[in-house]
């Protein structure tokens, strides 16, 4: 058995489990009709979407494989940033007091997933959107922007969520 | 009406105001990018209210379990729906909207 067919075969049982898990919490029951279902379809559609579930050339399992302690806390800390970010804007809908620039940096995040969830994070913290995220360089709109500096502007927007995610996917 | 539903309540109200002012931000801002973050961002709290609200009424675990798994398969979408309008716009190569008086800028910067 050959490296690539390994990576195949362990990528393929991620995303049968991952799928399995979803369908167990979703449905809820253990009876054996909705488990051996469960456990039919999970096998199939791994299957035939692992290639896009998990990419080829994430080949290393802590590139994928998250650190469930740090993921559940930074659940929290994102909702916690959801709420202030909306405050923020809700005052800056009715005084109008902003100042928009689109800043650019780079992250030093290596894995594809990690990058998705600080680009998503970006999002959802106060005043700035993604707006291009092209292999580990960032394009965001800052609408509260104080600062001309590129490195300043990286450290202010992404630089607490980058370390948090740090700790997730290393 | 127990804690709980008082709790609830205080969620539903949140999530109108929010709602509310998203709808007011997409009228006032005058360019794609500062709609999308009231319209995208206060859209997503007042959504995101509603769920912690029925979160907090919902009657047994298993439903309560569904919802978080909701909520974050929702957190996940949300921004990467107002990504994708992002990235569009930002590809057609329309400048930002820069608003007469600037806040929060330099003397130099103003200067010029």
């Amino acid at each position: 058995m050959n490296v690539e067919r390994r990576w195949h075969v362990v990528r393929f049982l991620l995303t049968s489990f991952f799928l399995y898990l979803v369908w167990l919490v979703f449905t809820a029951s253990l009876e054996p009709y909705s488990l051996i279902f469960g456990a039919i379809g999970s096998v199939g559609i791994g299957a035939l979407t692992h290639t896009v579930f998990i990419a080829e050339h994430q080949a290393n399992l802590r590139y994928i494989v998250p650190n469930p302690l740090h993921l559940v806390l930074y659940l929290f800390i994102i909702i916690a940033f959801l709420y202030q970010s909306s405050v923020m804007m809700l005052r800056a809908v009715f005084t109008g007091e902003v100042s928009p620039r689109i800043v650019h940096f780079r992250t030093r995040l290596r894995s594809d997933v990690a990058r998705m969830i600080l680009a998503n994070s970006i999002t959802i913290t106060p005043g700035t959107i993604t707006l291009d995220l092209n292999d580990d360089h960032l394009t965001v709109h800052w609408l509260f922007c104080d600062t001309n500096h590129a490195k300043a502007a990286g450290e202010r927007v992404k630089g607490r969520m980058e370390r948090f995610i740090g700790n997730i996917w290393p | 009406m127990a804690v709980r539903e008082w709790l609830a309540l205080v969620a539903f109200a949140s999530a109108i105001i929010f709602g509310t002012a998203g709808m007011i931000g997409m009228f006032r801002f005058p360019d794609p990018y500062a709609r999308m973050h009231a319209g995208g961002l206060l859209g997503t709290t007042a959504t995101f209210s509603v769920f912690i609200g029925s979160l907090l009424l919902a009657p047994d675990r298993a439903t309560a379990a569904r919802i978080v798994i909701i909520m974050i398969f929702f957190l996940i979408s949300a921004p990467t729906g107002s990504y994708i309008v992002g990235r569009f716009t930002w590809e057609t190569g329309l400048p930002v909207w820069k608003p007469k008086k600037r806040r929060n800028i330099t003397d130099k910067e103003q200067e010029k």
